[in-house]
């Protein structure tokens, strides 16, 4: 069983997997009631190209600040208790997470909102760029003039 | 003078290297580094780039102090 009463808010970007279990944990209150959480896995076709493997690459304290702004943001937005945002850099096998959110609230519809709006606003301010591998080449996601769809640069 | 550290990602470190650092004079902008790196690498100058200093989003026409760090990047891609 997972302890959520006591949860301390986690803005990590790490090499290794996600654990799921300390993401949920970290957001832990016992003023809450519920919930929610936002899994991005690494997928396996995008453009057209078939991706053989996806690597992230972050400014680490930045991105760290960043998600915490983002928190705050949220927090002064919705009345939740808890944000937990983790996102992994290195190379990320296909099908494996590369970023997890968790937000916990008293009610499910602002756990549900904000956890919606953290995972659209990480993929816009936060400092982590993507490089696809796939057969014949590789490509940094967001680097190309114009930018591919997904790859947005308002903030 | 301010005494600036240059960082790069991405795209930008794999052709220009981690970053390195630089003295300017005092007054520079933001811009005015990136348009002095360009001149010396003009095929870079498709690429959109955003600016942080000290790890806050910067605009081109922010003035260096000593001491700050100056990172340059893609426009960012993470998430899924």
């Amino acid at each position: 069983m997972l302890g959520l009463l006591a949860g301390n808010p986690m803005y990590e970007i790490t090499e290794r997997p996600i654990d799921l279990g300390r993401v949920v944990a970290a957001v832990g209150d016992p003023e809450a009631g519920a919930v929610a959480t936002f899994l991005g896995t690494t997928r396996r076709s995008n453009a057209g190209r078939s991706v053989t493997k996806l690597e992230y690459e972050a400014h680490v304290s930045m991105a760290r600040r960043e998600m915490r702004r983002l928190a705050s943001r949220a927090r002064r937005r919705w009345p939740i208790r808890k944000v937990a945002m983790v996102h992994r850099v290195g190379v990320v096998p296909l099908g494996e997470v590369s970023v997890a959110i968790a937000v916990s609230a008293p009610h499910r519809a602002e756990a549900f909102e904000a956890c919606h709006w953290l995972i659209d606003r990480l993929k816009e301010v936060v400092p982590i760029w993507k490089k696809e591998h796939y057969r014949g080449g590789t490509v940094w996601i967001g680097a190309q003039s114009g930018g591919p769809p997904g790859a947005r640069q308002d903030a | 003078m301010a005494r600036v550290r240059l960082r790069y990602f991405a795209t930008l470190r794999e052709q220009l290297g981690e970053g390195d650092e630089r003295t300017v004079r005092a007054g520079t902008t933001v811009g005015a580094v990136w348009e002095r790196v360009l001149s010396d690498r003009p095929a870079l100058r498709r690429l959109r780039v955003r600016f942080a200093v000290n790890e806050t989003y910067v605009d081109c026409d922010r003035v260096l102090q000593d001491g700050d760090e100056l990172a340059v990047f893609p426009p960012v891609s993470g998430g899924c």
